[in-house]
């Protein structure tokens, strides 16, 4: 069995989260990766105060063990979610997209894990500075908001930065990753793109068919002028967005209205062809739906295996 | 003095003539700056300084940054 300080921390079995994901991570994902014993995370996107208060009391119906909720910190609702969080006493926040400096003092004092996703080894000195827990450490080959830095070489210089655990995300779908996420240093992993095939997950069928329908060169980054870049499933709409992004006479303005709404168009509509399926470049090695209890049950046994063979390289 | 050493040390990571920044400069939209670039600035401006700052989304212009300076200066 693999056990690190994170288990022991937040009390959670195996060290393993379901990264939030804006559309994809509800309290029905989120609740069936706690109650297996990983960490369920909900996604607070750029949703409001009731829609993250509704999913947290949904998830406590389901199971009584440790999750979080993570928060976007560029959504306009950002001040009232931070709010949410500290009166509903989550256990575990972890944030994303800038530093929650203005959350953390409050977040702390009620008692809340704040574990928040750096892309960098300053970022990561600094929020362990404001109290951060750990931080999860994600490299650019993971689905979504992504930094420049890749896993293999992001985690280890944030493990030397810091001395709080940190969780290794980015590229991480089977067991081999989590083996590796720990020969790198870290003391956990964070996974999102295995779980957007979870039976509990409730995206539109469609997206689900697309990862698993995935290649490993079907993955890219647009957006990288409007300063956040995502990597998603390429479709119609993401070498639309492309063709925008280098054409000098596309304003940012009409760059940024062309992307709103994508995200539901891919999660809610499945619609294949305007929506923007966000995934990681691990998508490729996500090969059949299952539960979140198979998931996890799955990766730690694998990765058991890689590690417990591992002396064989030693000569 | 400190707006000086603010826009120096800026200057040197941008690759720019000190002469374009001015109180007014915005981090964001003038000088393209991201969250990782804020951070690794801070960090400099601590080492300079001899302080410790705690940067949030309220800083938007080197005027902001240099009043954050001055007052955990003069602390």
């Amino acid at each position: 069995m693999i056990h690190s300080g994170i288990c022991s921390l937040l009390g959670i079995r195996y060290p393993i989260f379901q990264g939030g994901m804006a559309w994809v991570s509800d309290a029905s994902l989120a609740g069936a990766v706690s109650d297996a014993g990983g960490l369920g995370i909900i996604s607070a996107m750029n949703a409001n105060a009731d829609y993250l208060r509704t999913e947290i009391r949904k998830l406590r119906q389901m199971t009584n063990m440790p999750f979080g909720v993570n928060i976007m910190l560029m959504s306009p609702f950002a001040d009232e979610v931070a709010k949410v969080v500290a009166e509903e006493r989550v256990p575990v926040v972890t944030t994303g997209a800038g530093l929650p400096s203005k959350y953390m003092k409050a977040w702390i004092e009620c008692g809340i894990k704040v574990i928040p996703v750096v892309p960098s080894t300053g970022i990561a000195k600094m929020v362990e500075r404001m109290g951060a827990t750990a931080v999860i450490a994600e490299g650019g080959e993971s689905g979504g908001h992504v930094g420049d830095l890749t896993t293999m070489t992001l985690v280890p210089q944030v493990c030397d930065a810091v001395r709080i655990p940190v969780l290794a995300a980015g590229g991480i779908a089977d067991g081999r990753g989590i083996a590796a996420a720990f020969m790198l240093g870290a003391s956990g992993v964070q996974c999102g793109t295995r779980f957007l095939v979870a039976k509990e997950c409730t995206i539109h069928q469609n997206y689900k068919k697309r990862v698993l329908e995935a290649k490993d060169i079907d993955t890219m980054v647009t957006g990288k002028r409007l300063g956040h870049p995502v990597r998603a499933l390429k479709n119609k709409f993401t070498k639309e967005f492309f063709n925008k992004e280098y054409d000098s006479s596309v304003s940012n303005e009409e760059l940024e209205a062309f992307g709103v709404g994508a995200l539901r168009r891919a999660a809610v509509e499945g619609d294949e062809t305007t929506g923007s399926f966000l995934a990681g470049q691990a998508a490729a090695m996500v090969k059949k739906e299952q539960t979140a209890k198979e998931i996890i049950e799955e990766m730690f046994a694998e990765a058991e295996a890689v590690l417990n063979g591992a002396r064989k390289w030693i000569k | 003095m400190t707006f000086e050493k603010v826009a120096k040390i800026i200057a040197d990571f941008k690759e720019i003539d000190v002469s374009e920044i001015t109180m007014q400069t915005t981090l964001n939209k003038d000088l393209g700056l991201d969250s990782l670039d804020t951070v690794e600035l801070i960090m400099s401006f601590e080492s300079e300084f001899g302080i410790t700052l705690e940067p949030d989304a309220s800083l938007q212009t080197i005027g902001d940054v240099v009043s954050m300076i001055d007052k955990e200066t003069k602390k």
